[in-house]
This record gives structure tokens, C-alpha cells and sequence, in this order.
């Protein structure tokens, strides 16, 4: 039985975990390579972690714990670094995005152990079509009460956070007209959406052992939440991004997600309820499907607008917050993917406009990951 | 003319049966029969060639599988050229450390089999030469395996890099010391110099010429499976027929077409590459009528010798593979499979072999027995060895 305390940590520190894509250099199709990757990587000191995932194609990296954004970039690329010597010793591409534009699902093989072997058995072709590539960002709470109301007000957000990161556009060799098709996977799983609307962490521990009386769930990991409390580590964890295709854009996603935090947390500008929760889905969609160009119904004010729009008035609002947090570089980028380059999936559906070759997208990923490229 | 003129003259004539589909089917179904066995396809392949053969019941029309020489020859050409493709150079510029190992593991294999001629008897230079045909691990058992099981990891694509690499040691040696043969027995000692620096760079300008022209085709077809699907085809049976006429390698021209493609391709031209279905078709048969030429009538009388030159070659590769194991980032259990799977040795061992061994009848029947002995038991063993290399390294794709 999971323990459910709230460990406290310092407000407002922050920590990303990103998905990782393994191609290979031949026709960029994923390949299994996780485990012979990860002990070359293990073998020289490096910052935060490096662990595997689900399916041999894909791999995890962890930041440690960080309170500037300048220091989370610089981790990221020692990281990502870290990752690449390795990489390139056994010939295989590292490559972001949301999801392998092409890979057909059928191809993946689990990753040996146990829990890995659980999901396979309990979810079949679900757990292999999972071979999709997701951004977590965790924020620290001083308490679980805090926890629980950071993670409501932050739903109002969450459409931002899919819409700015958004990178999958191309799924099983076809454009889905989706910017993020990477949720519509998610959303397959029964624990997905988003966590029940309680205020106070006994309440949370109330459902929780309710939902381990009936054997639904055994940990926190069994919930594919949107947004999830991680009592073990006192965070809450945004996990509807998809990883990007840069480090930077990365490192700025985690930024804005910090600033939001403190903006939230200092001036509490919404009272929580779970009128919220009306509009959820529906903005979800939005995101998903359009991305920047999505609609957004704002609970608040009752008003609907674009979710550009939406996202510079936030960030007009988060000014003070940045420059507090020194984060004011990453929102730079924020501002700038939101006024003028685009959305990764954007650039993806840009580069095969272009090219016309799904794999030529995927080398072009592997640069770009690499820090080389446009 | 008879009443019965409707009737098929009888008995039907050797030559009137497409002996070829009767070995594809005999091939197919011992491969299938392999397979549920948790063998290698290819070792049915090759064990009905073996039946059909001389060596078995003997049914196999000669005349028809010579005039299925030409076929088998564009089979050989596709499975250089996919090799050649499909491994990437730019690795070994990434991983020198793998470059030291396809260098020390062919040359120790050398060295050891070298040893093992001379303990045997063998005069030093037919020795060397008899070695330099060891040193090549074979193309197609490597890459049909690695296709079949669709494994993907260290131990399939070092597999597949080391052998592009140690069949171009093999070749470029085994020209060399040719020539020096010729030159031994016959005199004439330009050729020495002369005729493997025409084979080497010939085929190597020729390949050159071939990747560019195929580059350039690909960019005005565009990137589309199916079309360069036919263009490579048609332009890998150019290839071959271009080196045969002017007398150059088949193999190294071929490996060096797929590898410069790829090395010239910095625009990513060309999509990714399979033989697909027709190719199989022709790989079954080459398995099955190389194996159809083993003679085994050899094996009793060059066991002996055969195996304890099969076990230096394992010897000498083994040890190449394990001394840069770890720099080159491979963990010492794959070095272990790795060195397994490099194991099968070439059908072009054997055209090699018989060039050698028909040039010079003096090289004396005890090298041909221990040589072709080899080669016979590495036939069936080394595709074994290889798949149990893959299968262990949980590599492969399919479930066993």
C-alpha cells in the first residue's frame, strides 16, 4: 500500500522529466535500443538521470531539482550531451517530439521487468500504441492542501501548456490534422483526465484509498491524470505536454509552468471551483486539435477568445512573476513561439511540406534535438 | 504419329522440369519446417539444397542450375549492395573504437587460420591466401537472419558493419595474394602489382560512377519506395553484369555501390531499401543451390582439420571483438554473441575456394579438403551460431 503523505518541498522549485525517442540512422524508423544505451550512458558521471521507459524505443532523462531557469537549461544540455556521446557510440538517433510520425505500433517490444510486463498484460495494444513521447513538469508545494489548489487553478492552463508544446501532428505515417495526437492515445486509458475535484489532502487520501479498496489502483502511477499531486516527491507534475523538439523549448515550457505557478500561488486570481471543470474538455480539445489557433472558453469570465490571445494576456500577467524568478529568457521563447514561430508541430508540418518524407522529419528532429539544424 | 499424340511424351526429360521451382518448394517447405523448430528458416533452405544435390539424392539438373547462374549472381549483387546500404560509415567515424575491432578481429581470424594451414602442411603462401578467404563473415546468412528475425540492437548492427567490412579485408587480401601466386607459379610479376590494383580500384571507381548515377536518378524520381524500388533493381543488375564484363570484384563493387550510395547521399535521397519479396525468392534459391554444390563426400577425411580450423577462426574473432569490447561501448555478453554471429562464412568463400583451388592443382588436395570442409560444416553451423546470437541477445523482433 502506497504511503500517501505529502512530503513538503520549497515552493516554486521545479524539475522535468522528457520522453525520449531511439531511431535508428538508417531509415529513422524507432528501434530497440534502450538497453544497450543506458549502461554506456551510466558509465560516465552525468547530472539527473537517465532511466528506461515503457518500450525499448524509448528512454527517460530527469533534471534534478531547480529554482532558475538558466540552471534547468544548462542541466538539460549536459543531460541531453550525456545522452548523445552514448548515442552516437552505438549509432543510434535521439530524437523529440510527441510521437514517431511513422513507427507502426505493432513493431514495439516491452521493456524487460515487472511493471512494464503488468501494463502490457492489462492494457495489450493500448501499451504498445503508448509509444508516445510526453514532457512532466513537476512544481514544489509546501503542503498538500496547496498541492490541491495549485493543480485546479492550474487546469485553467492546461490548454496552454498542450498548445505550445504540441508536437505530433503525424501519427502511423498520416497527418491527424491534430497539433497534439499524442493525447488522443492518453485519453484511451481509463485513469486519464483529470483528478478529482477535492480541496484538502485527506479528502485526496479519502478517494485514493477508496480507489485502492476496490483494487482499481495500486499507486499515484496508476492515474494518467492530466495534472497529478506526487505526494513522494511534495510536487504536482503537468504532464500533458509533448516533448519538444529542443531542449530550449523544453526549459521554457518548465519556465512558464514555474511563473504560472507563483502567479497563482501570490495572487490567487481565481477562486477555485469546479466550474473550471465545464470548459475542460472542450478547451482540451481545442488545443489539441488546432494548437495555437484553438478557441478557448475562459470559465472565469464566461468569454470565449483565442487561445493565443489568452496565452499573451497571461503572459503580461506573469511579467512580474519572471523577472522575480529570473525566468524572463525562458518566457522570451514562450512569447516568441506564441507571436511568431509556431508550435512545434508548426515546423513539423512545414519541414514535410517540404521534404514530402516522413523520415527526412525525423533526421531533421535528431538535429534539432542535437542543438544543430533549423 | 501416334493415336495418342495428346499424350505427354514419357518419361518427362530432365530438362523439361523447372528444377529451380521444385527446389524453391523443397526449399520453402524445409524452411517453414525449421522454423517450428525454432531453427533458422535458412538452415532449411540450405539443407534442401544439400538433398536435392549431389550429396543427397542427386536430382538437381545440372545444366539448369548453371543456366540459373546468372540469377544467382544478381541475388549475390543485391545482398552486397543492401549490406553496403544499409551500414553506415559515418558510425566508424563516430566510433573508431569499431573500426579497431573489424581490423583486429580480421586480422587475428588471419592470423589464426594461417596457423592452423601450416600446422596442417600447407605452403606459407597458399596458407595466406586459403586465410584471406576465412577472414569474411557471409553477407547473406547475416543479413537474411538479421531480416528474418528483424532484430534491432548492438549484436545485429555490428553483425551486420563487421562483415560489410571484413568481406572488403577479405576481398582486397585475397586479390593480393592471388596475384602473388600467379606470379609464384607462373612468373610474370607485373601482374602482381598490377592486377589487384585493377581489381581494387576498378572496382571501386566503378562503384563510385554507379552511386553517383543512382543518386542522381533517385533525386529526379523523388522519394518514392515503390519507383526506386525498380530503378535500384534494374541498376544493381547493371552493376553486376558492368563488373563481371570488365572483369572486376563482383563483391567489392557491389558493397562499395551500397556504401558510397549511402556515404554520397548527404540529401537523404534514398529511402530506405528492401528486396522484398522477389529478392527472397532469389536468396532462397542461392542458399539452396549453393548448398546443392557443397561436396561432403570431403567431410569425413578433413573433419578433423576443419574443425580445428574453424575454431582459430572463432578464436581470432572472438578475441578481436572482446579487446575493444569495452571502449567500443558493447558489454562483454553481447561481445560474446557478437563473435558467435560472425561465424557463417560466404557462399563467395567457396567461389573464392574453387578459383583458388582450380588455378592451382598444385595446392595439393589436403588444403582443398581442409578448406572446403570448413566451409561445408560452417554452412550449417554458422547460421545456427548467428541466430542464437541474435535470438540471445533478445534482439529479435518476432517471438521464438
Amino acid at each position: 500500500m502506497q504511503d500517501l503523505t505529502f512530503k513538503q518541498s520549497a515552493p516554486l522549485t521545479f524539475g522535468v522529466e522528457l520522453e525520449l525517442q531511439l531511431v535508428n540512422t538508417r531509415d529513422c524508423d524507432l528501434t530497440r535500443g534502450a538497453s544497450d544505451l543506458l549502461p554506456l550512458v551510466e558509465r560516465k558521471p552525468h547530472p539527473g538521470e537517465v532511466k528506461p521507459e515503457i518500450t525499448e524505443s524509448m528512454i527517460e532523462i530527469c533534471t534534478s531539482v531547480h529554482t532558475r531557469h538558466r540552471e534547468m537549461l544548462t542541466e538539460l544540455r549536459e543531460i541531453r550531451d550525456a545522452v548523445l556521446a552514448g548515442a552516437d557510440r552505438l549509432n543510434v538517433g535521439v530524437a523529440g517530439g510527441g510521437a514517431h510520425p511513422f513507427q507502426h505500433w505493432s513493431e514495439r517490444q516491452i521493456f524487460e521487468g515487472p511493471r512494464f510486463k503488468h501494463l502490457s498484460d492489462l492494457y495489450g495494444y493500448l501499451a504498445k500504441q503508448f509509444t508516445i513521447f510526453g514532457q512532466h513538469v513537476h512544481i514544489g508545494c509546501p503542503s498538500g492542501d496547496e498541492a490541491l489548489y495549485l493543480l485546479h487553478s492550474m487546469s485553467r492552463y492546461v490548454p496552454h501548456f498542450i498548445a505550445l508544446s504540441a508536437a505530433s501532428p503525424y501519427s502511423q505515417g498520416v497527418d491527424t490534422a491534430f497539433d497534439s495526437s499524442r493525447l488522443n492515445t492518453v485519453f484511451a486509458f481509463p485513469l486519464s483526465g483529470r483528478a478529482p475535484f477535492v480541496r484538502r489532502w485527506e479528502e485526496f487520501q479519502a478517494y485514493f484509498a477508496r480507489m485502492q479498496g476496490f483494487g482499481i489502483v495500486e499507486s499515484m502511477k496508476d492515474f494518467y491524470w492530466d495534472i497529478r499531486p506526487k505526494p513522494e516527491y511534495g510536487t504536482i507534475e503537468i504532464r500533458v505536454c509533448d516533448t519538444p523538439v529542443t531542449v530550449e523549448r523544453a526549459a521554457a515550457l518548465a519556465a512558464y509552468a514555474q511563473a504560472l505557478a507563483r502567479y497563482l500561488l501570490v495572487e490567487r486570481p481565481h477562486p477555485i471551483t469546479e466550474d473550471v471543470y465545464h470548459v475542460y474538455s472542450y478547451n482540451r480539445f481545442q488545443a489539441c486539435r488546432f494548437g495555437l489557433e484553438g478557441e478557448f472558453a475562459d470559465p472565469h469570465t464566461q468569454q470565449k477568445r483565442g487561445l493565443r490571445e489568452d496565452i499573451l494576456a497571461t503572459l503580461d500577467a506573469l511579467a512580474v512573476h519572471a523577472r522575480e524568478l529570473d525566468a524572463e529568457e525562458g518566457l522570451g521563447e514562450i512569447s516568441e513561439c506564441v507571436r511568431d514561430t509556431g508550435n512545434d508541430a508548426r515546423w513539423m508540418r512545414e519541414i514535410y511540406a517540404k521534404s514530402h518524407s516522413l523520415p527526412e522529419l525525423v533526421w531533421r528532429q535528431a538535429d534539432r534535438w542535437r542543438g544543430e539544424g533549423k | 504419329m501416334s493415336e495418342l499424340f495428346f499424350l505427354p511424351d514419357w518419361p518427362i526429360r530432365a530438362d523439361q522440369v523447372p528444377w529451380y521451382a521444385v527446389l524453391l518448394l523443397a526449399a520453402l517447405l524445409a524452411g517453414e519446417a525449421a522454423w517450428r523448430l525454432r531453427l533458422p528458416r535458412v538452415l532449411g533452405w540450405i539443407l534442401a539444397g544439400i538433398a536435392l544435390g549431389p550429396s543427397g539424392f542427386d536430382i538437381l539438373d545440372r545444366a539448369a542450375v548453371r543456366g540459373l547462374r546468372g540469377v544467382l549472381e544478381i541475388a549475390v549483387g543485391m545482398i552486397l549492395f543492401e549490406l553496403g546500404q544499409r551500414v553506415d560509415m559515418r558510425w566508424l567515424r563516430r566510433n573508431p573504437w569499431l573500426l579497431a575491432t573489424s581490423v583486429l578481429e580480421s586480422g587475428l581470424a588471419f592470423a589464426a587460420i594461417f596457423g592452423v594451414l601450416l600446422l596442417v602442411g600447407a605452403k606459407p603462401l597458399l596458407a595466406a591466401t586459403a586465410a584471406a578467404i576465412g577472414i569474411a563473415t557471409g553477407p547473406a546468412v547475416v543479413l537474411t537472419l538479421v531480416k528474418q528475425l528483424r532484430s534491432q540492437g548492438q549484436v545485429s548492427e555490428r553483425m551486420l558493419a563487421l562483415t560489410s567490412l571484413n568481406n572488403i579485408y577479405a576481398f582486397v587480401l585475397w586479390s593480393v595474394l592471388f596475384a602473388w601466386l600467379n606470379a609464384e607459379y607462373r612468373g610474370g610479376w607485373i601482374a602482381v602489382a598490377a592486377h589487384p590494383l585493377y581489381l581494387i580500384f576498378g572496382s571501386l571507381a566503378l562503384a563510385a560512377l554507379l552511386a553517383a548515377v543512382t543518386l542522381a536518378l533517385l533525386t529526379a524520381l523523388g522519394r518514392h519506395t515503390d519507383v526506386q524500388f525498380v530503378c535500384l533493381v534494374a541498376l544493381v543488375v547493371l552493376a553486376v553484369s558492368t563488373a563481371s564484363l570488365l572483369k572486376l570484384s563482383v563483391v567489392l563493387t557491389l558493397l562499395g555501390y551500397g556504401t558510397l550510395t549511402r556515404v554520397f547521399d548527404r540529401a537523404r535521397r534514398f529511402v530506405s531499401l528492401d528486396f522484398g519479396r522477389t529478392g527472397q525468392i532469389l536468396v532462397m534459391l542461392l542458399f539452396g543451390i549453393t548448398a546443392a554444390s557443397l561436396d561432403l563426400r570431403l567431410l569425413p577425411a578433413g573433419a578433423a582439420a576443419a574443425g580445428a580450423l574453424i575454431a582459430a577462426r572463432y578464436a581470432g574473432k572472438a578475441l578481436g571483438i572482446f579487446a575493444f569490447a569495452h571502449p567500443s561501448g558493447l558489454s562483454l555478453r553481447k561481445a560474446s554473441l557478437l563473435s558467435l554471429g560472425l561465424m557463417p562464412m560466404s557462399g563467395v568463400a567457396l567461389i573464392l575456394a574453387r578459383e583458388t583451388s582450380a588455378s592451382y592443382p598444385e595446392l595439393g588436395p589436403a588444403l582443398v579438403t581442409v578448406v572446403l570442409s570448413a566451409i561445408a560444416m560452417l554452412e550449417l553451423l554458422g547460421p545456427l551460431l548467428a541466430h542464437f546470437a541474435i535470438v540471445r541477445a533478445g534482439e529479435a523482433a518476432e517471438e521464438i
